[in-house]
């Protein structure tokens, strides 16, 4: 339309979910994430109050089992041993949720939604038990460093697989990650199952991975290592903040990754390849889930059975996390926290069952995800028309000498 | 006849089809090489008709390469198992079985898209029906009133993801997943806080299977006499949904919003109110496919009951092209195969296993564009915006 | 004649978007049985005022009548009830339905139930066509249809519905000379039926030939309504290109030198697939400003496409200093020294959420200087940022403020500095004054001759008559994707306006 006047208003119309987003974060950007977590948590309690139980106690139990009453210096005694135990928990829950958090977020500051955290997650995991239990002759350092190479190398192949689909034939990332998911979970079942390949050939009734070897596990730094103590698996989450951030703010390929999610136009205006930015972008991020999946492993579960991989959550709640922490480096951190606070606080084993049931304490968690996502969604409007490939758009190409008239 | 490259890729399709066909009962070709020296075949076929039409090259390629594998490990294992595996008859019936919930959901999954919105939340209504209308079967003491309220809830929930992505035009994937979060907490939630560790009473009323005696026994009978209620009810939806969306005008214009809805608009249909509709209606037939999977097969709820079968319905509307028959026709082959997987544990665990990843895998290689482009309505996953 | 109410009125509209007044107290009116063409230049208000026609936008002042009665139009429900239908410059067709669907979707024949009675609708659709001429083929999918038959289809949807008045935005603009001459038929014998027609268009020879009376517009005002007879070509020029009021730079002769750019008979399609440049053959020298001047729509964006590397062309080749670049990507026309000041600013030309810094990075950001092996200085990119802000007067900013929160001028200014500071051999400026105000206006002006006389060669994209006449030493008119003529910047405004409106040598219908 020639008359269309050049106004602030189209603009705004086309911005990409990443150019929103990063216009709630400038705007003053914390406020509204705390909002958003504060209105899924009053909901919450509105069912807890509407189902019969007490909203109140039920969150100060769910405080209680997050240990975080630790860093509280009035708490003492027996208290503080059990909160300090909690605490831990907490912590290690939080560790991989924000590397999945981060498998996310960096997706969406590139414009692509990577659903396939779990898969990347899984394929990471996979990996990271079947080479963690062997070669137990290994120098310790040496196995770790292996093992978690290995891993992160999977998912990155695992989620390269749709970055690639994306930028060749323009499949849908979401529709291909979606599907990764479910095949890397029966590819992990049929591994680890009766009689699969890589079954612990120890326990032939049992489905269930060998388990990783001493040389590879990760050390404990607080807590009782045979009681699942806090091991240095955070800290590698955390390192992996700080080259998430240097990687998205200075690198140039950070650079052309934020300038394709703010506006893929003029970023192929300036020359950047869009299509292979995909590629990369996907690559990393399954990285960064792959990389979860073996701190898990090494630092706490040491064996994977075959109902782990079918309960599995960990990728989806990764998506919350992103979401809330709106894509950011210290966000993702926040949110990741929230979150596996959460989750420890209302496990078995931290939740006083008096108070309120964990398998009931388990779903209301799952609501309040689902209330967080719901609305952080209509932040992210997405006019994905600009990133559309072939399956989806076909008006969407630049034409070319000898193409052939595809149907 | 001439040969075209097109025609060359049909006959590598075939080629494998019966390649994989000779090694399993009733044809029971005991020797792999038969099939090995036809899938080969098919493979060349494929190869050469790449640059005709790649798709159907490549689709030869691929269903040689499987057919191939499939006749080898067919040839491996005893005639005894195989016959086993293979009662076409009980197969039937069973992939007659999964398939029913995968068909409500694809179908209604098809309503949604053609009217533009993405609905990736039909996992979750599948589930709400799943828990729905086991609580209503029980509180109300019939099956019927188990329907109706697992339709309502599926309804609701769809009319929270239409009210986000349509109204507030939120990023319908990210509302759809949401919405997916929602299902599992609150039909977990409630599930606990009502049924407790004793989970669902045994005896609740459930859809009843429709017997046919005309059949006397016999093949037919095995395979499809004794098919669930809801299941014949998703069959006959197939044919009326394709009526009703391309042959009536309410159908007309739901597709004219899905294509393009400022060119609906112009002539006066009313672009937000048919897509409301549109979703919340596929709500309420992803959870009669939940329904089915409690009321009418189990008997039962337990949490996360549908184990992803609302991604595999997602599949089926991508793989039959946003056509009811397409969608039949897809959830028939991923029914198959999970009942495939569900027989094989006789003759391999793990073998099953693997097979319950090929719904994915194809579904996979069909939004690669590999079998055939896949042409989403219009204005799919675009929030529409008034001036 | 002149006792009956005209069809339709529409008096003293006036359109507002925020600051931008696309109509100003225009009026108009259509009398029975007439055609009534609506001429301007682009960004005249032609659209505009048919779309409120069409109720798909508010006036923000003024009133519509119909019939004589006053009316409200709010919708496109609203207009077809009225009588009213238009034909869109942009089909609003559904590609993947017939053109039986298409025609009668909305108002559909049906049997019981709600059951479409699409034997039924063919036979209306056939009887239409044989009403009044407008060969289709009922049963033909839209996208395998040809572009005059689309256009056919919009209008039998249109009276399908029983228009009485149509309105034609643009309708020649994808037709070829043979389906214009059938579409004009078909006008004639609708206006011996009885239907008042607006025809909207930019092209003189057509309007002359199928129109009654002629309203031009300009810059949102209507400037005159003539009748057919004694109006011209060159009366009609004068008043759609008209002279307004506006800062001219003074110029001093320029020095070409030696060719920089050297486009030989290339053929460009568009994203539809259509040829938008048809054999066009250019020269631009180092130290001369060669402005292609034309109306919107005849190749300039598909030409500019491809010199950028941003579009592969069919055939033809296109070499920068002396390096073929046609089909190499945009790196490849970087690298030969090709510098692209984008059209759109907001979409092409800047990512508004990042910085100042970052945008004036968007080029070069690869080069030694600012970073190494993958690393970003973020602080020479910084310190450059600051140097250029200063050198070309950006205000309202610095280095670390978004580009989002600049006004128009200022955000072009980054665009310019940019693209300039890359040191190309050629400067292709596309539209480079869209929006802004007059200072802003001279400030790129005054660079693009600065630049010029830095021995750059300089293509300049423009569908402002005024600036092409101000920047240019050569002045090559484009018209349906070829290079209509050449003229010197002193060329009068109806030279300019016939050879943009394709008329002249050109005969319409």
């Amino acid at each position: 339309m020639t008359d269309q006047p050049l106004d602030p208003v189209d603009a705004g119309a086309i911005t990409t979910p990443a150019a929103r987003l990063a216009s709630y974060i400038r705007g003053g950007g914390i406020v509204v994430p705390l909002l958003t977590a504060l209105i899924a948590f009053v909901i919450a309690g509105l069912i807890v109050l509407i189902t019969g139980h007490n909203p109140l106690t039920t969150y100060k139990a769910f405080f209680d089992g997050t240990g975080l009453n630790w860093l509280f210096p009035w708490t003492s005694g027996d208290d503080r041993t059990t909160a300090a135990l909690n605490l831990q928990q907490t912590l290690i829950a939080t560790a991989p949720l924000i590397l999945v958090g981060l498998a996310v977020a960096f997706a969406f500051r590139a414009g692509l939604f990577n659903i396939g955290g779990q898969g990347q997650y899984l394929a990471g995991s996979i990996v990271a038990v079947w080479f963690g239990s062997k070669f137990s002759g290994m120098p310790h350092l040496l196995h770790v460093l292996l093992v978690i190479v290995l891993a992160c190398a999977a998912g990155a192949a695992w989620a390269g697989i749709a970055g690639v689909l994306k930028a060749t034939v323009g499949a849908n990332e979401v529709i291909s990650t979606i599907m990764l998911n479910w095949i890397a979970v029966w590819v992990g079942v049929w591994l680890f199952g009766l009689g699969g390949p890589l079954q612990n050939p120890e326990t032939p009734s049992v489905p269930i991975s060998s388990d990783v070897t001493g040389s590879a596990k990760l050390p404990v730094f607080w807590g009782n290592p045979n009681l699942q103590g806090l091991h240095v698996g955070l800290f590698i989450a955390l390192a992996t903040v700080v080259v998430f951030w240097a990687l998205l703010n200075r690198s140039t390929s950070g650079y052309e990754v934020r300038a394709v999610g703010f506006n893929p136009e003029a970023a192929r205006y300036s020359g950047m390849n869009v299509a292979r930015n995909y590629v990369k972008v996907m690559a990393i991020c399954g990285l960064f889930a792959g990389l979860a999946g073996a701190i898990d492993i090494l630092g706490w579960q040491f064996r994977l059975a075959t109902n782990d991989i079918q309960t599995s959550d960990i990728g989806f709640l990764g998506i919350a996390v992103a979401l809330l922490g709106r894509n950011t480096a210290s966000g993702t951190v926040a949110a990741a926290l929230l979150f596996g606070a959460l989750k420890s606080g209302t496990s078995q084993r931290n939740l006083d069952p008096s108070i309120f049931e964990p398998s009931l304490a388990f779903n209301l968690t799952l609501m309040i995800q689902g209330l967080v996502v719901l609305i952080v969604s209509t932040d992210v409007i997405a006019l994905r028309i600009l990133r559309r490939g072939g399956a989806l758009n076909p008006f969407r190409r630049r034409p070319a000498p000898a193409e052939e008239e595809a149907t | 006849m001439t040969l075209t490259r097109e025609r060359i890729g049909w006959a590598g399709i075939a080629l494998a089809v019966i390649a994989a066909f000779i090694a399993v009962p009733p044809a029971l070709v005991r020797s792999p090489v038969p099939s090995i020296v036809l899938a080969v075949l098919a493979i060349a076929l494929g190869i050469y008709a790449v640059p005709g039409d790649r798709r159907l090259g490549w689709g030869a390629i691929v269903l040689g390469l499987l057919a191939g594998l499939g006749a080898v490990a067919a040839t491996k294992s005893s005639s005894g198992n195989l016959r086993d595996v293979f009662t076409w008859s009980a197969l039937i019936a069973s992939m007659l079985r999964f398939a029913t919930p995968l068909l409500f959901a694809a179908l209604g999954g098809i309503v949604s898209e053609r009217s533009g919105v993405i609905n990736i939340g039909l996992e979750g209504m599948m589930l709400m029906g799943a828990f729905f209308g086991v609580y209503g079967s029980d509180l109300l003491g019939s099956w019927v009133g188990g329907i109706v309220v697992a339709v309502i809830a599926g309804g609701a929930l769809a009319l929270i993801h239409a009210a986000f992505s349509i109204h507030l035009r939120a990023d319908q994937v990210v509302s759809g997943t949401a919405v997916n979060f929602l299902a599992l907490g609150i039909t977990g939630y409630v599930f606990v806080d009502h049924y407790g560790d004793n989970g669902t009473p045994d005896n609740i009323s459930r859809a009843p299977d429709l017997n046919l005696p005309v059949l006397h026994g016999g093949f037919f009978d095995s395979a499809i006499g004794h098919l669930n209620l809801l299941t014949w009810s998703a069959l006959l939806l197939v044919p009326s949904l394709t009526f009703l969306m391309f042959r009536t005008r309410r159908g007309l214009r739901l597709r004219a919003v899905g294509e393009t809805p400022r060119a609906a608009e112009t002539v006066g249909v009313n672009v937000i109110s048919t897509r409301y509709v549109a979703v919340t209606v596929s709500g309420m037939l992803a959870a009669l496919g939940g329904a089915y999977l409690s009321v009418g097969f189990v008997g039962s709820f337990n949490e996360n009951m549908t184990q992803g079968r609302g991604f595999i319905a997602l599949a089926a509307v991508i793989f039959g092209k946003w056509k009811p028959l397409g969608a039949l026709a897809a959830t028939l082959l991923f029914g198959f195969s999970s009942a495939l997987a569900d027989r094989l544990p006789t003759f391999s665990e793990s073998t099953a296993t693997l097979f319950q990843a090929l719904p994915y895998v194809l579904t996979l290689v069909a939004v690669a564009g590999v079998i055939g482009r896949s042409r989403a309505p219009g204005s799919i996953g675009i929030p529409y915006v008034k001036e | 004649m002149t006792t009956d109410p005209a069809a339709l009125e529409l008096r003293g509209i006036t359109k507002r978007f925020g600051a931008v007044v696309a109509n100003d107290g225009v009026d108009f009116d259509l009398r029975r049985g007439e055609v009534h063409a609506l001429l301007g230049e682009n960004g005249a208000g032609k659209s505009t005022l048919m779309s409120i026609l069409y109720g798909l936008y508010t006036p923000t002042e003024g009133e519509i009548r119909v019939d004589g009665e006053p009316v409200q139009i709010d919708s496109p429900a609203d207009a077809i009830a009225l009588g009213i239908g238009m034909v869109h410059q942009h089909f609003m067709l559904v590609p993947v339905m017939t053109v039986t669907e298409n025609i009668v979707l909305g108002n559909e024949p049906s049997r019981a139930a709600g059951v479409l009675d699409l034997k039924e609708a063919a036979d209306r659709v056939r009887e239409l066509s044989d009403r009044y001429g407008l060969a289709v083929n009922p049963d033909a999918v839209i996208e395998d249809t040809t572009v005059g038959m689309q256009q056919r289809v919009e209008i039998l949807r249109a009276l399908y519905r029983g228009a009485k008045i149509l309105v034609l935005d643009e309708p020649t603009a994808v037709l070829t000379a043979q389906e214009v001459a059938e579409l004009f038929r078909v006008l004639r014998a609708l206006k011996e039926a009885g239907t008042s027609i607006v025809f909207i268009s930019h092209k003189l020879g057509e309007v002359l030939d199928i129109a009654d009376r002629i309203t031009v517009l300009r810059r949102g005002k209507r400037i005159d309504t003539v009748p057919k007879a004694g109006a011209t070509e060159e009366s009609l020029a004068r008043m759609m290109v008209g002279r307004d009021v506006l800062l001219r730079v003074d110029k001093p002769a320029g020095r070409p030198s030696e060719p920089v750019l050297s486009v030989r008979d290339l053929h460009v399609r568009d994203d539809r697939g259509l040829e938008a440049v048809r054999g066009l053959d250019l020269q631009v020298r180092a130290g001369e400003i060669v402005a292609l001047a034309g109306v919107d729509g005849n190749g300039q964006q598909e030409l500019v496409d491809a010199i950028a590397g941003l579009r592969d062309p069919e055939s033809g080749s296109v070499a920068v200093g002396g390096v073929e670049i046609a089909g190499r990507g945009v790196r490849a026309a970087t690298d030969a020294g090709v510098a692209h000041i984008a059209e759109d600013r907001h979409r092409r030309g800047l990512v508004l959420p990042f910085t100042l810094a970052e945008n004036l990075a968007l080029r070069e950001y690869r080069s030694p200087e600012l970073s190494t092996r993958g690393w970003l200085h973020v602080r020479a990119i910084r310190d450059r940022a600051r140097r250029l802000l200063k050198e070309y007067d950006v205000r309202g900013g610095d280095a670390d403020s978004l580009a989002s929160s600049l006004s128009g001028g200022n955000q072009q200014k980054v665009c310019v500095a940019r693209e300039i500071e890359a040191d190309p051999k050629l400067l292709i400026a596309h539209q480079p004054t869209r929006g802004l105000d007059v200072g802003a206006i001279e400030f790129v002006h005054r660079r693009l001759i600065a630049e010029r006389d830095e021995s750059r060669a300089i293509l300049l994209v423009s569908l402002e008559s005024e600036e092409v006449r101000a920047l240019a030493d050569r002045i090559l008119v484009i018209y349906e994707g070829r290079i209509a003529g050449e003229l010197a910047p002193d060329a009068s405004d109806e030279e300019l306006g016939i050879l943009m409106t394709g008329g002249g040598s050109r005969t319409a219908a």
